[in-house]
């Protein structure tokens, strides 16, 4: 116990990493808010050049910035209707409505704290319960990744909008997106079309900057005549009441926030969203209805997004697996330290393990130091004539674009991508499906094979084992119900049906 | 009863094409392994590419069932694509391919002070000093501090850099 507590407090004592960990999660928190640049092109550059630094010291970086740049994607969000990081796609819906009315200061006091509440609760986790966690992780079954793929493209298409089918076409989209390049698994070309250049695929991050970056600059066109909103950004220390008020909600999301961070291949992005639903479903009387700028919407996926930080370093510091696209970075920084993330890591090497949970918590108390200051100077970029800023946020997009790989053709996939969310947005297709599409793709893909696979092609077999397993019965009829309960075709055609034969 | 929204102007014409586009992947989807094996490198794409399908054969059906778009082709320019999207569209992939041949500073420079004039109008002046303070800001924080390389094009940036750099030495 007291070694434990020892290396916990390894970063705490000494002045160089409390620094260290203190600058990672300022720029993470910057990281996060500059759209078109993510945490995890942050992280990989970052590996780069702390490769030759003492692993302790780039493990305090790193964590800093991840910490800060999961939170820092709600400042845009808020404030630009721009997430920063997928983790803040949902943070987006009441927060730039909020921002709208001026409520901007309180959004993101609230959310900072929330967010710092959600990351405690990860780390809490985290430290007690990750044996037990990883070993339930470990009894999913191919399918139940599968599942929560669709599970996950189901919430943010039928809660991002009001039109389910587009919400599902959108996500089919990006599924097939994802498939762009050649078969992981055979190597057979999928969508190359004879290209070379596109046997890697498309660029994510280029889709990404595309779909939110751009389209939403072209789309912020629509409204130059309109006087720039001034974000009022007065009150940022959120009031008690608020904290107390909405306190037992952000503990409920960030448990979801957690269990989903925890599941291999999910992160913050499903965490948030489901924690969105969540908090929908479970608010009777929001005082300002969803999607309009209720708090219970800004604050439920930002406790859930940073509770599942900790919840993702679970399975890849206990299963060398990785939670999301941030954590796979993470994971190849271990190994390039020398570190064998695994099951024997706990056992051999527990001070590495009480390391990072310490930092974690450090980087955790940093997040509320620099959420809740320097907010003004952020606004400045807000109250920045939109003639000024438009160009800065496409100049930034191809920048972006650009430094994935240094390659001008990502700047084509991304401007392709701006012109396509463009339209689609002016039809009222969403976006933010198309995304999740394409970072869950190849989970997807990769699992609904190995589990036909298992069952030896036969798809009875299939929907046998699934109905016979407790967890893949629960994800199955998680998907069912939430696909009856959001298709108003369903009511209406029930109401139709029931008038015609009366 | 959710008011239904009139359609907006070029609607129906992008739900076919975007039925098309479906049918058109469905297509490429199934040249990948036809339905040889539930388990096949195109079986993932020819089930999101079905659902694409069915799901924009049920919108454009829902679409064609809701109000025509009134005003036509003069509000689509004027709502669905204004001038001002167009001309702007149109300056970033000028400058998209300009980044190539002239390299980022140039290019970017000129990007900055067409729109920001385009879009800002405050006089010329002013939009040349507002994008050199914002191009300088940017060369800082991306080439300098994060290492992006970004293309060099004909201005000799690394032979300057090497430069300033032997002045402090």
């Amino acid at each position: 116990m007291m070694e434990a507590l020892n290396y916990f407090a390894t970063s705490w004592i000494s002045p160089e990493l409390m620094a260290l960990t203190a600058l990672g999660t300022f720029l993470g928190v910057y990281i996060g808010a500059i759209p078109g640049l993510s945490v995890t092109m942050a992280v990989s550059i970052l590996i780069s050049f702390t490769f030759s630094w003492d692993v302790n010291n780039a493990l305090c970086l790193m964590v800093g910035i991840f910490m800060g740049g999961v939170y820092g994607g709600s400042r845009t969000a808020i404030l630009l209707n721009i997430p920063g990081a997928p983790s803040a796609i949902a943070t987006a819906l009441d927060g730039y409505p909020m921002a709208l009315k001026g409520e901007a200061g309180e959004a993101i006091g609230l959310s900072t704290v929330m967010s710092v509440v959600g990351g405690f609760v990860g780390i809490i986790v985290l430290a007690l319960a990750a044996p037990m966690v990883s070993e339930f992780a470990l009894k999913f079954q191919p399918r139940d990744y599968l599942m929560l793929g669709v599970l996950g493209i189901m919430l943010v298409g039928s809660l991002s909008g009001n039109n389910l089918t587009k919400g599902v076409f959108a996500g089919a989209f990006g599924m097939l997106i994802g498939t762009v390049g050649l078969d992981p698994l055979t190597a057979e070309e999928r969508f190359t079309f004879g290209v070379v250049e596109l046997w890697n695929g498309i660029n994510p991050i280029a889709v990404m900057i595309g779909l939110f970056g751009v389209s939403e600059a072209l789309t912020q066109l629509h409204y130059m005549n309109k006087a720039a909103i001034k974000q009022k950004i007065d009150r940022i220390i959120p009031r008690w009441s608020d904290i107390k008020k909405y306190l037992p909600l952000s503990l409920q999301t960030s448990t979801i926030g957690v269990i989903v961070g925890a599941l291999p291949g999910t992160g913050g992005d499903i965490a948030a969203l489901m924690a969105y639903d969540h908090a929908k479903r479970v608010t009777k009387n929001p005082e300002v209805p969803f999607g309009q700028g209720a708090k219970e919407g800004l604050i439920a996926p930002e406790a859930a997004n940073n509770a599942a930080v900790g919840g993702a370093y679970i399975p890849m510091l206990t299963l060398g697996i990785p939670g999301d696209a941030v954590t796979a970075v993470f994971l190849g920084a271990l190994f390039i330290h020398g570190l064998n993330p695994g099951p024997l890591l706990l056992t051999e090497n527990p001070g590495m393990f009480w390391f990072t949970v310490g930092n974690l918590t450090l980087a955790n108390i940093f997040v509320l130091v620099f959420g809740l200051t320097g907010i003004k100077l952020f606004s400045k970029i807000v109250e920045c004539p939109k003639g000024i800023l438009i160009p800065l946020i496409l100049l930034l997009s191809v920048v972006g674009a650009y430094a994935i790989n240094n390659s001008i053709a990502d700047i084509w996939w991304m401007l392709g991508f701006g012109v396509i969310g463009y339209f689609m947005k002016q039809y009222d297709y969403q976006v933010g499906p198309v995304i999740l599409g394409v970072i869950l793709s190849r989970l997807m893909d990769e699992n609904w094979r190995r589990a036909i696979i298992s069952e030896r092609e036969s798809l009875p077999d299939f929907f046998i084992n699934l109905l016979s397993s407790p967890l893949s019965f629960v994800l199955f009829i998680s998907i069912v119900l939430i696909f009856i309960s959001q298709t108003p075709l369903w009511t209406k055609a029930k109401a139709a049906v029931f008038r015609k034969t009366v | 009863m959710p008011t239904i929204r009139a359609k907006k102007p070029g609607e129906t014409l992008f739900g076919f094409l975007v039925l098309a586009f479906s049918l058109f992947l469905f297509w490429q989807a199934y040249e990948i392994s036809g339905f040889s094996a539930l388990s096949s490198p195109g079986a993932f794409p020819i089930a999101a590419s079905g659902i694409m399908v069915v799901a924009s054969c049920i919108s454009l059906l829902k679409d064609l069932k809701r109000p025509a778009e009134i005003g036509g082709f003069e509000v689509f320019w004027s709502n669905v694509l204004p001038p001002i999207v167009s001309i702007m569209i149109a300056i970033i992939f000028i400058f998209g391919i300009a980044l190539d041949t002239l390299g980022f500073i140039i290019s970017a420079l000129l990007f900055l002070i067409i729109s920001i004039q385009f879009l800002h109008q405050k006089g010329l002046v002013r939009s040349i000093l507002l994008s050199l303070l914002a191009l300088t800001i940017i060369y800082i924080i991306f080439r300098l501090v994060f290492s992006v390389i970004l293309p060099e094009g004909i201005i000799p940036e690394r032979e300057i850099m090497a430069w300033i750099g032997s002045l402090f030495k």
